[in-house]
């Protein structure tokens, strides 16, 4: 476990060192600020929008900083030829894979951290009230990071960048897309197509669970029991993808 | 019992779909603790492949491989064995200290230790001034002295190095020489690689000259001078290859 943790913490050295993290954050940065354009419209409006934009940008930037994030964890190693000094030490390749994703929690936690306070400064600023609700929905944006990192990670032990970047934003785009799906396939005639959607639907990261910001900027309530089925859904993903993925690095030769 | 020791040690590489490469041919080697061995052989002979088997990075496509009696995957042997591999490559974000840090923690040693070896160590490899120059400015010669060093972190009882001169200078090369012999009298067993005929190669008690993936001779230099009738190693390691070829020639004629 002492182990994971150097890992962790040199993973988190290797992001902070390399610049591409802070440009991710300052682009982020910007865009929440960008929010302030739809000042022309109505206050309730304006309120609406703002959050609305805001958990947008804070979700999308998030969703490149874990996967870019996560595949440079493992493939910098692999490319720079440094993992194959470091297997030579007296760590396991479990000790590997649960490094890197314990920096990547890291990494996405302080950015997240970065991004959620310069959000509350705007809508304080603004004098829109801060509540709970805002909260829970930044709670789960947070959560989906953390699943969309582990299965970026878990691909980066067996395929290449460019496949796992493919992959990765496909997940995104059809896990955000589910309930527009369901109704694409219960239209299809179909029955093989049918079966093969369906069955997509089951295993693939449904990312629109972790989605309650439509529901929020509204002012629907969200009850704590969704906030915690979907928080325990998130880590059954994790769980399986860094499974997949242990098992994948220790059957890979370096 | 020997400290390092292969099995019919065999790697096949497949490259695309049916196409295999012989990377190491049942190679049986037998190290004893206290050697200074070295593995000789041309490019592509499977010197890499046999150490990353010892070490565990690739898999066996047969045979076996222990250190001091352990499979190459197991955590704890590790925590008694340096490696310096071939043309180091190093996280560049990190100064030299820092990464003699890292390792170092990786052993577990105790932090106060750690930092007088690590200043000692940076002072044997002559880095002790460039310990705050980020590794993305070493020269070839510095990240192989801080490779070195770095193998060393954890005062190995056994040390695997591969090809550690050549990216060296003539007096990188004796540097690296009177290092091995200091370490050899101190009692560490020494396994290296080499493709290139230097003088670390003739300090060795024992080696093995490996051409094809295939051990064609091994034991003690003078020994094997003796009865390959070579005047220096180099005659002997031409001889031993050109032998070899020639055996396969005919076979293949003889078939
Ligand atoms: N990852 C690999 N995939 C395919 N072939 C390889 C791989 N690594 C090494 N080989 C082949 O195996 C043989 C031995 O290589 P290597 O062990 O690197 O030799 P050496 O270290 O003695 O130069 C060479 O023919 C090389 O081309
Ligand atoms: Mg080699």
């Amino acid at each position: 476990m002492k182990k994971t943790w150097i890992l962790a913490w040199n993973t988190v050295r290797e992001s902070f060192r390399k610049k591409t993290t802070y440009i991710i954050i300052l682009f982020a940065l910007i865009m929440i600020a960008a929010s302030e354009f739809f000042a022309f419209l109505s206050a309730q409006e304006q309120t609406k929008m703002i959050m609305d934009t805001s958990f947008a940008v804070i979700e999308f930037f998030g969703f490149l900083l874990a996967m870019f994030g996560s595949i440079t964890a493992v493939s910098s190693e692999i490319e720079k030829r440094t993992i194959y000094t470091l297997l030579t030490k007296p760590i396991t390749r479990t000790n590997f894979i649960l490094g890197k994703y314990l920096g990547m929690f890291f990494i996405l936690l302080i950015n997240f951290v970065i991004m959620t306070i310069f959000f509350l400064l705007l809508i304080h600023f603004k004098k829109i009230p801060i509540n709970i609700a805002i909260f829970k929905t930044l709670f789960l944006i947070f959560m989906e990071l953390l699943v969309i990192a582990s299965i970026s990670l878990a691909l980066a032990t067996f395929t290449s960048d460019a496949f796992n970047i493919i992959a990765s934003c496909f997940l995104y785009i059809i896990g955000h897309l589910t309930s527009y799906g369901r109704q694409v396939i219960e239209m299809t005639k179909n029955i093989v197509i049918k079966g093969l959607a369906d069955m997509m639907y089951t295993i693939l990261p449904n990312y629109q669970n972790f989605s309650i910001r439509d529901k929020v900027v509204v002012g629907i309530p969200v009850p704590w029991q969704y906030v915690l089925i979907v928080t325990g859904y998130g880590i059954m993903y994790i769980v399986i993808a860094l499974l997949i993925g242990i098992y994948f690095f220790r059957t890979r030769e370096i | 019992m020997a400290i390092i020791q292969t099995k019919d040690l065999t790697k096949i590489y497949t490259i695309g779909r049916n196409k295999t490469v012989v990377g190491l041919n049942h190679l049986n080697l037998t190290i004893e603790e206290g050697e200074l061995f070295g593995i000789l052989g041309p490019n592509g002979s499977g010197k890499t492949t046999c150490l990353k088997l010892l070490l565990g990075t690739l898999f066996p496509t047969s045979g076996e491989a222990y250190i001091m009696g352990k499979t190459p995957y197991d955590v704890e042997m590790k925590q008694h064995v340096g490696f310096l591999p071939e043309n180091p490559y190093y996280y560049e974000y990190l100064t030299g200290k820092e990464l003699l840090l890292f390792y170092g923690k990786l052993f577990d040693i105790d932090k106060e230790v750690l930092k007088e070896k690590i200043e000692e160590l940076l002072k044997l490899v002559g880095l002790e001034n460039t310990k705050k120059l980020s590794l993305r400015h070493y020269s070839k010669g510095m990240l192989e002295r801080i490779g070195l060093a770095a193998s060393l972190i954890n005062d190995p009882k056994i040390l695997i190095l591969d090809e550690p001169t050549t990216g060296l200078d003539p007096i990188g090369c004796r540097d690296t020489r009177n290092l091995l012999i200091q370490l050899k009298d101190a009692g560490k067993t020494i396994l290296l690689s080499s493709h290139f005929l230097s003088e670390v190669e003739r300090v060795c008690t024992r080696i093995a000259i490996l051409h094809k993936g295939v051990l064609l001779t091994t034991g003690k230099l003078d020994e094997l001078m003796d009865k390959y009738k070579s005047v220096n190693l180099e005659d002997l390691f031409i001889k031993t290859i050109d032998e070899y070829e020639e055996k396969i020639q005919t076979q293949g004629v003889a078939q």
